[in-house]
């Protein structure tokens, strides 16, 4: 009877009396401020702080204000009693893991005394190996709520690998558990099959921990992101590309055989390499110490007035280099340095992709070369000698029309012939797979920015859309990526109309372009009836671009994104207003975003997040010679 | 068997010519395949000009462009060819990128070369495993042979895979380049031509890129079946128009 009291006080979760669909989800060995807020922002049932000291994940710090419905879990091994009592009361535990050699009596006075100050969940820690005696469980099954099973190894807890599974087909309790050690990412599949098997009866969370870490204690947001989505299969594989790299009938990699061996390569190793931790690493402290990330999510109050609904920018333009492009070749010179390249090419239209070509280069001391359009090359001197400081070598492309596509053809041809050491640094989602995926995921820095953000903000990590600009459609990629399979977020594109989608002198893809192939992947292309590919036309320079990336022809064409087009006049509107409003000079690319809410009517309540992507001085020039200033 | 397989078995090195149609002039591309012909050309590609041709370096890519603006085009090539096996009878491939194909339509296109007497396609930046999966049946229902290429980078593995899909020959790129980009050859191509050879594939093989001249020539038929020239044919009707193709060609096979 008394067992029973406890349990309606404790509100312990049945197993048939629990609405979720899939397994619970406790990410163990969380120790800083901001990383256990940006962890929170994810909702896992359970976060877990180790009070043990011999670990360098211990915890010795604040926990943040994180919601209630996470169940905050002290870990301890083999821990004074009262020094456990006391941390519950002072952290407001609602769960204790014990993963030592805690006896029954012991978990028992865990949930009998009154010194608590509220009554906790006991966990209790089994390490399993081949010929664990299940026999043991018996005398505890009373006393805890939950067991948890735990590789055998040296250290309690955080062996990071994984034991037999199927030794928990001989489980022999019904008392709900937690499966423990070493999961990770290539696990998904591993735990779909196991949910399915007798093992998994009782199964009631998952507890990973060293897998998804930078260093230990620092979670890695977007591989847990992953992780979650994956086992809910949330990720239906509709928006994101697949196995051959079609984003639906977009994508591919049309390459000529020379470029074979250099794109295999990199398609074999992109994403190992990228789930590397010292990559993750170095990655994310180059974006935090040399970017300057995270970018502000900035509430714009007096535009947002004007246009009576509540629009916060993504301040890309902060940035070092002054755009959303050195998150991509900060990610791709790391990639090109660990498959050994120390020769890096590059095609530049306005210059901005050069620029932040040439930053990485003279950071890491490789060799940069630069293709621009002969006209570029004219209409863009600033960026020209931006590069050269940098120390990278700029080559005319003479070819064709001798602007951003030519420059790319250029790229394309040294590549061709310089196979073995050179890697070829793309600045948009765009090319042959595995370009347009790589790029986006290395841009996706921002969407995963703009979640915990907007969860401080507005306490709700979706707003009602997303909206961003496209020229191959790089930002755009990075804004919309932790957003494609939330179907509450409308999903705008801004494309650039030029003198207007009937003139002839447009960049409007979505609406001019048909299926065709460009640059290594198939996609919507502007072209003649012939298949030639037609020159865009806008004034800005980073969206005239006669293709987009092959996700956003996916999303045009599936209709999950909302396409609109704005005219150069329109944009440069748009722009002056958010000087005037809101003191910030855009990029004449960021402006046409901007336009949308004069387009586009939202409702007073509607949340509405805008990728700024880059600073206006490059098109200080333009400004000038627009409003004769 | 179709008239390239046929060709491939004379007992003899074949000499292929590429030229851009509707360069330097518009109305250019029947005289052009007329006169190879008639000087002892083995076999022709006839490219069929592309905005964009990333295989191909400045001396292609300005035919290219020119050929454009004088207002080329598939349909127009197409038109100019309709009766060009009344007087010619060597092998004739086009060679192209793809989207134009692909926007013609790729069966309506592969029966248009059939038509016309076309024996097979190069198309460059065509994967051979989406030709593998997607075009294939086609091509071979329009009895087409379609050619591929590889290089010194293409692995063993992957040079027999296209070797079991290949039904004419291999085009095979003498080294990491674009068109016309180097000319002669070294040790290395030695032994990679030679490396070829001793894979004893089902079809044989055409050396191309960075042949211009007898010398090069020679050397790149000393273990392949025969060789392809393309800029340095171009170049020589860019300087010397198109009446002065029988000095060429006798300079390569002399």
């Amino acid at each position: 009877m008394n067992e029973n009291k406890q349990n309606t006080t404790q509100q312990v979760p049945s197993l048939s009396g629990r609405a979720r669909e899939g397994l619970a989800l406790k990410i163990c060995g969380m120790k800083y401020q901001d990383n256990i807020e940006q962890v929170a922002a994810l909702q896992p049932d359970y976060l877990g702080f180790i009070f043990y000291k011999k670990t360098p994940r211990h915890f010795d710090t604040k926990i943040p204000d994180i919601p209630n419905s996470i169940k905050k879990t002290g870990v301890f091994v083999n821990e004074d009693l009262n020094t456990i009592i006391k941390k519950v009361n002072e952290f407001k535990l609602q769960a204790v893991q014990l993963h030592g050699e805690e006896a029954p009596y012991y978990c028992n006075m865990l949930r009998t005394t009154t010194l608590l100050s509220s009554p906790v969940e006991v966990i209790k820690v089994f390490s399993v190996k081949e010929g664990f005696n299940f026999d043991v469980l018996k005398e505890y099954e009373a006393v805890c709520d939950y067991f948890l099973f735990d590789t055998k190894g040296k250290l309690p807890g955080g062996n990071g690998y994984t034991f037999d599974w199927s030794l928990l087909n001989d489980y022999p309790s019904t008392k709900p558990f937690f499966l423990s050690g070493g999961i990770g990412l290539d696990q998904v599949e591993d735990i779909k099959k196991f949910k399915e098997s007798k093992a998994a009866k009782y199964c009631y969370a998952l507890d990973v921990n060293s897998k998804f870490e930078t260093e230990p204690g620092l979670k890695k947001i977007s591989i847990l992101r992953e992780f979650k989505n994956k086992l809910n299969n949330k990720e239906m594989q509709q928006y994101n590309v697949d196995e051959k790299g079609y984003y639906g009938e977009f994508g591919g990699a049309f390459i000529p055989e020379m470029l074979y061996p250099n794109v295999e390569e990199l398609r074999q190793n992109y994403l190992k390499i990228m789930a590397e931790p010292d990559f993750q690493k170095e990655f994310d402290q180059l974006l935090k110490d040399y970017v300057g990330r995270p970018s502000p999510l900035y509430f714009a109050k007096r535009l947002s007035e004007k246009y009576n609904t509540k629009i916060y920018l993504k301040r890309e333009d902060l940035n070092h280099t002054g755009a959303h492009k050195i998150n991509n070749t900060i990610g791709q010179i790391l990639m090109a340095k660990r498959l050994g390249k120390h020769r890096i090419i590059a095609e530049t239209g306005a210059g901005q992709h050069g620029v932040a070509t040439a930053t990485v280069c003279a950071l890491m001391g490789l060799e940069c070369i630069v293709y621009m359009g002969e006209i570029d090359i004219a209409r863009q001197a600033p960026n020209v000698a931006r590069m050269k400081m940098l120390g990278a070598k700029v080559v005319p492309a003479l070819s064709g029309s001798r602007t951003l596509k030519d420059a790319t053809n250029e790229a394309i041809r040294d590549w061709i012939n310089n196979p073995i050491d050179t890697h070829y640094i793309i600045g948009s989602a765009i090319g042959p797979h595995p370009y347009p995926d790589m790029v986006t995921r290395f841009q996706s820095v921002i969407s995963e920015e703009i979640k915990w953000q907007l969860r401080e903000h507005e306490g709700r990590e979706n707003p009602d859309y997303v909206a961003a600009c496209i020229g191959g459609g790089s930002n755009a990629a990075g804004t919309y990526y932790h957003f494609l399979h939330d179907e509450d977020v409308k999903i705008i594109a801004v494309e650039a109309a030029g003198l207007g989608v009937d003139s002839g002198e447009s960049a409007a893809t979505s609406v001019l372009g048909k299926e065709g192939i460009i640059h290594g992947c198939k996609t919507l292309l502007m072209q003649t009836q012939d298949g030639q590919i037609t020159e865009p036309y806008s004034i800005s320079a980073g969206l005239d671009y006669p293709g987009v990336g092959p996700m956003h022809a996916h999303l045009a064409k599936t209709g999950r994104a909302e396409f609109l087009s704005i005219t150069d006049d329109e944009a440069m509107k748009a722009g002056l207003e958010l000087c005037e409003l809101e003191g910030i000079i855009p990029a004449i690319e960021s402006s046409h975003a901007l336009a949308i809410f004069k387009e586009k009517q939202f409702k007073p309540d509607d949340v509405v997040v805008m990728s700024l992507s880059g600073r206006g001085d490059k098109d200080l020039q333009n400004y000038i010679d627009y409003f004769k200033i | 068997m179709n008239r390239i397989q046929t060709k491939l078995q004379e007992d003899k090195k074949l000499l292929s010519i590429y030229f851009t149609a509707g360069y330097p002039n518009i109305d250019d591309t029947v005289k052009i395949i007329q006169d190879l012909e008639k000087n002892g050309v083995d076999m022709i590609e006839i490219g069929l000009p592309f905005s964009d041709p990333l295989a191909d370096g400045p001396t292609i890519q300005d035919s290219s462009t020119k050929a454009l603006k004088n207002g080329m085009t598939t349909e127009l090539l197409f038109n100019q060819i309709k009766d060009i096996r009344a007087s010619v009878k060597i092998p004739l491939i086009i060679m192209g990128y793809f989207n134009p194909m692909f926007q013609y339509g790729v069966e309506v296109f592969c029966k248009k070369c059939q038509d016309i007497g076309i024996d097979g396609l190069i198309i460059p930046d065509l994967p051979v495993d989406v030709y593998h999966e997607e075009y294939q049946a086609i091509f071979e229902k329009y009895n087409l042979a379609n050619i591929f290429l590889i290089t010194p980078q293409t692995s063993d593995e992957r040079i027999k895979y296209i070797d079991s899909i290949s039904n004419g020959f291999i085009y095979m790129v003498s080294s990491a380049s674009t068109t016309g980009a180097k000319s002669g050859f070294g040790d290395e191509q030695t032994q990679y031509f030679k490396r070829i050879d001793d894979l004893n594939l089902k079809n044989p093989q055409i050396v191309g890129f960075g042949i211009s001249n007898n010398d090069t020539f020679t050397q790149a038929t000393k273990y392949a079946k025969g060789a392809i020239i393309g800029s340095a044919f171009v170049k020589h009707v860019t300087n010397k128009g198109v009446d002065t193709i029988d000095k060429f060609v006798a300079s390569v096979l002399n």
